[in-house]
């Protein structure tokens, strides 16, 4: 499971290590670190958001049991972390292509869910834009999103506009 | 050098001026003194093996007169027939696009390297037709061949390409290599209007052709696109294998979601060795592909630096002399 996890650090040195060492203890892997200094508490601590894979719930109670002893604050635990995001543009005949059914087979692929849609109507009889976003755990459900997106607009005629970055 | 010029439109007439004007630097800097001992355009040539008189020229230029006009040319005169006859080290080959049969220019370039010249073309025709043959031709003749001008007007991308190849795998190459289409989706970005109002506005700047389709079809870019693969990331691809989507379905809705998510949407070339794309895609604001109005610009991905991109414009007279300069200039170089 990956977990994404915000502490909050005394902002003297050797915090950060003794932070880690749980969860590295517990056969965590670290993806990310990501100091947020500018976003100070008003005690003086930094907040320190982190990203990381780990075996099971069990191991990662154990981690924050272990932070727990040795004083350091959890602010945030989150189970699910999306890392990755993909933005499409759809234009044709969005409302009628019934897009209900597009959004409910992209959230049916596991690691992976719709995360904001947003439509508008051309004039009228013209053709509407969507957009949507896909948030997913990994790049294979992101490719998986993108060629059901590519499906389904090739058999509703709709234009498909892919963003140059990312997958696909 | 001894220069056969071949097409005296917009682009033979700017680079008739930038010889003129620049005379003194290039003479000075690069030991470069152009001779045009011919030029030659629909109408007829003027020969002259001394060089012909570039005060007369210039001045035919900016009057925006026809090569007949030169005193003592000879109407109708062909450029086939002053290639082969005239003794001269280098044919500038600046007829207009054909991308369907390469012509004029591909019979053109494929005479001059016949009779030994050297070529500097600006004509994307010949390259999107027969690439592989020209460049073939131009090794077994042992003449050099330079077409920078054809893709990214002034900004030199097959030169940066071949410099990042000598220590990079170009993995992949990105392009916004239309500044027409570019215009327009800027325009409707700006003002919230559909394709085809920004498109008259176009065409009244000049800024799009009549029949804009080569270029809102993406036809143009998947040109360049070809041009750039055949000759930076080698093959033999020809327009059919490219698959191509213009943005004549674009509206300005679509630009506003795109907007507000972050992105811009361009026309944009994806080639990777043996697969080229052209469409419409969301370009994340900041990114280097994110630019507006009519410029281009091109990112590299390569194995060891990762990106390298570079922008510019892309078309108009002087930009594209810019870079026909560049390879005159380079041959000359090379020529010791």
């Amino acid at each position: 499971m990956i977990v994404r996890m915000v502490l909050e650090l005394e902002d003297v040195p050797g915090q950060l290590l003794r932070a880690l060492e749980p969860i590295a203890k517990f056969g965590g892997n670290i993806q990310s670190i990501i100091h947020q200094r500018t976003k100070k508490t008003p005690t003086g601590r930094v907040p320190v958001m982190l990203v990381f894979e780990i075996g099971d719930k069990v191991r990662l109670n154990r981690v924050l049991e272990e932070l727990k002893s040795r004083k350091i604050m959890v602010r945030e635990v989150g189970e699910k972390v999306y890392t990755l995001r993909s933005t499409v543009v759809l234009i044709g005949h969005v409302v009628h292509a019934d897009i209900r059914l597009l959004i409910d087979r992209l959230n049916r692929i596991s690691g992976l869910s719709v995360s904001d849609l947003s439509l508008l109507m051309g004039e009228f009889g013209k053709e509407s834009s969507a957009r949507i976003t896909v948030a997913a755990e990994d790049l294979e459900s992101l490719q998986r999103a993108l060629v059901e997106l590519e499906d389904f607009c090739r058999k509703k005629d709709l234009l498909l506009i892919k963003s140059v970055e990312g997958a696909g | 050098m001894r220069i056969v010029l071949i097409g005296f439109g917009n682009l033979g007439r700017a680079l008739v001026q930038v010889f003129a004007e620049k005379a003194e630097i290039l003479r000075e800097h690069e030991g470069f003194a152009p001779k045009i001992i011919a030029a030659v355009d629909d109408s007829g040539a003027a020969v002259e093996a001394r060089g012909l008189d570039m005060k007369t020229l210039v001045n035919l230029a900016k009057r925006r007169e026809k090569i007949e006009k030169y005193p003592g040319a000879k109407a109708g005169r062909s450029a086939l027939e002053v290639i082969e006859s005239v003794d001269a080290d280098l044919v500038v080959e600046l007829t207009p696009t054909n991308i369907k049969t390469g012509e004029p220019g591909l019979s053109h370039i494929r005479k001059a390297m016949e009779a030994g010249r050297h070529v500097v073309t600006s004509n994307k025709g010949p390259l999107v037709v027969a690439f592989k043959e020209l460049d073939s031709l131009a090794r077994k003749k042992g003449v050099e061949f330079r077409y920078s001008a054809s893709v990214g007007g002034a900004i030199p991308v097959i030169s940066l390409a071949r410099r990042l190849m000598s220590s990079n795998e170009i993995l992949e190459i990105r392009g916004i290599l239309n500044g027409t289409t570019n215009y327009i989706l800027t325009r409707m970005e700006e003002e919230n209007v559909p394709l085809e109002m920004v498109v008259r506005e176009a065409q009244e700047l000049g800024i799009a052709e009549k029949d804009p389709s080569l270029d809102i079809d993406g036809i143009d870019t998947a040109a360049k696109l070809l041009i750039l693969h055949n000759a930076v990331l080698g093959g033999d691809l020809k327009l059919s294998d490219v698959e191509i989507t213009g943005i004549r379905k674009v509206t300005p809705e679509a630009i506003r979601l795109a907007k507000e998510a972050g992105y811009a949407l361009k026309l944009v070339g994806v080639a990777r060795r043996g697969e080229l794309e052209v469409s419409p895609k969301l370009v994340p604001l900041g990114h280097p592909l994110s630019v507006g109005g009519t410029l281009n610009a091109i990112t590299f991905k390569l194995d060891l630096a990762r990106e390298i991109s570079i922008a510019g414009f892309g078309a108009g007279p002087m930009e594209t002399v810019s870079s026909i300069l560049a390879d005159i200039l380079e041959i000359h170089r090379s020529l010791g």
